[in-house]
């Protein structure tokens, strides 16, 4: 009794309600109080006037303290599914706190994003499909063109016909066997030995697939086959027929032969005649 | 284990309820013993935002590792105190809250606080200057550097200049008295 008199008197008591004991002196104190009731005793006694000083130095903590401590604790209770009466509260609390809001922000961020990529993707889509047609119209605009261009050159050659003072040109009018007014006009150029039919001014009956008119130079009394060609009411160009080597000619006549033309004209057949 | 009845019903209730992790329980801990864990914090830390999230820190901690606490290592206060002063302690080293704190004189930092906040006067306290005069003054300012300010007893008797034994018989001293006034 009386080393434990001296334990208690020794101060060790009250340092360990204070906290104030290193690891080993807890220990032991802990195995003095379970083995000495007296010793228990005297501990409880200390621990609880310092509990009641600690009650008299009391400092309220502020009011909004109280439910931001017991959300924060109930916030982790949620999680354990304790208190599934208190689930409303719970949830409330929940959505409360800051570290919810940071989570909504990634997920508004996400869905943002997402958004952004498929209105991005269907704008690219538009801007493809209009590149697209633009590309088509510009291809149509360079076959235009180049129709056009090919054109230019076209009439530009035949102006030259025109301007050129070699050329001169003959009305071939109907004879008998062809239906009245019908006439065709050439050009003919002794220099240039060309012979062109004025395909604007062709006044004939449409030819039928088997036949063509074929024109002819009278030379010396003999016909020259000059080529053929079709009497087409769409055609208006100048149609560029053999290179003719005579300079002086008799006459120029068409006659309508089969497809491709005969050697001899079929004097028949003869359609239009002129002499210069 | 016979001093267990002394304990009071509601400790173990509350003991159990906290066991058992029931709602009620942290609630009824929180309003029983939040102002006086508060007033140690508060002596440790003058930073009142700080002193929050210590005490915040606090029953967390007491919620979280309550599985360590056996009512055979004593009572719950004694357990729940020293996390709150280790705590408000931690603190104190962990930032340069030193300075801050010595800007105080050490026996004048109680009645300081006690002056910025609005301390507890319970009715059954209204005997409160029969306590302040029941302590010596050299009794109180080595109870309170130990229990409120977190010293050891050894750096309390390198602060006062005082015998390391000396310092051992106050302490014993100043709670003797306690005892006799909570009687």
């Amino acid at each position: 009794m009386e080393d434990i008199k001296a334990y208690i008197e020794s101060g060790i008591l009250e340092l360990y309600v204070l906290g104030d004991v290193t690891p080993e002196e807890k220990l032991q104190v802990e195995a003095m109080a379970a083995k000495h009731p007296v010793i228990k005793a005297e501990l409880d006694e200390i621990e609880r006037s310092m509990e009641q000083y600690a009650e008299e130095n009391a400092v309220e903590p502020p009011e909004h303290l109280r439910s931001r401590i017991l959300n924060s604790i109930v916030t982790n209770l949620g999680d354990d599914n304790t208190f599934a009466s208190k689930t409303e509260a719970v949830k409330d609390n929940v959505v409360a706190l800051p570290a919810t809001k940071t989570n909504s922000f990634y997920k508004y961020a996400f869905a943002a994003c997402l958004a952004l990529l498929i209105a991005s993707g269907i704008a690219l889509m538009n801007v493809y499909n209009k590149l697209q047609e633009s590309n088509t119209q510009l291809v149509a605009l360079q076959a235009d063109k180049q129709h056009f261009a090919n054109k230019v050159n076209f009439m530009e050659g035949e102006l030259g016909i025109l301007r050129d003072t070699s050329f001169k040109f003959l009305k071939l009018n109907a004879t008998p066997h062809a239906p009245a007014g019908s006439a065709i006009t050439i050009a003919w150029s002794k220099d240039k030995h060309k012979v062109m039919v004025d395909m604007a001014n062709v006044k004939m009956p449409v030819n039928d697939k088997e036949h063509q008119y074929q024109l002819w130079a009278i030379v010396a009394g003999k016909p020259v086959d000059l080529g053929v060609f079709d009497a087409n009411p769409d055609s208006t160009d100048m149609k560029e027929m053999k290179t003719i080597a005579a300079i002086k000619t008799d006459a120029f006549a068409v006659t309508l032969e089969p497809r491709g033309g005969s050697a001899n004209p079929t004097m028949d057949q003869m359609m239009v005649i002129g002499k210069f | 284990m016979s001093k267990k009845r002394k304990i009071s019903l509601s400790e173990d209730e509350l003991v159990l309820a906290l066991r058992n992790r029931e709602k009620v329980a942290i609630e009824a801990l929180y309003d029983m013993y939040s102002s006086s864990l508060y007033g140690v914090i508060s002596r440790i830390i003058t930073d009142t935002a700080t002193a929050e999230d210590v005490l915040q820190e606090t029953f967390v901690k007491i919620w979280n590792s309550f599985s360590s606490y056996s009512t055979e290592k004593g009572r719950l206060f004694t357990w729940m105190v020293n996390i709150a002063r280790n705590l408000a302690i931690d603190k104190t080293r962990s930032k340069d809250f030193k300075n801050q704190s010595k800007n105080h004189e050490l026996e004048n930092n109680v009645t300081f606080i006690d002056e910025q906040r609005n301390t507890v006067y319970k009715p059954e306290l209204l005997g409160i200057k029969d306590l302040v005069e029941t302590l010596k003054p050299e009794q109180k300012s080595i109870l309170d550097l130990v229990y409120f300010k977190g010293y050891t007893h050894v750096e309390a008797a390198d602060e006062l200049g005082i015998p390391l034994g000396t310092i051992k018989t106050r302490l014993r001293m100043a709670i003797q008295q306690l005892r006799k006034y909570f009687n």
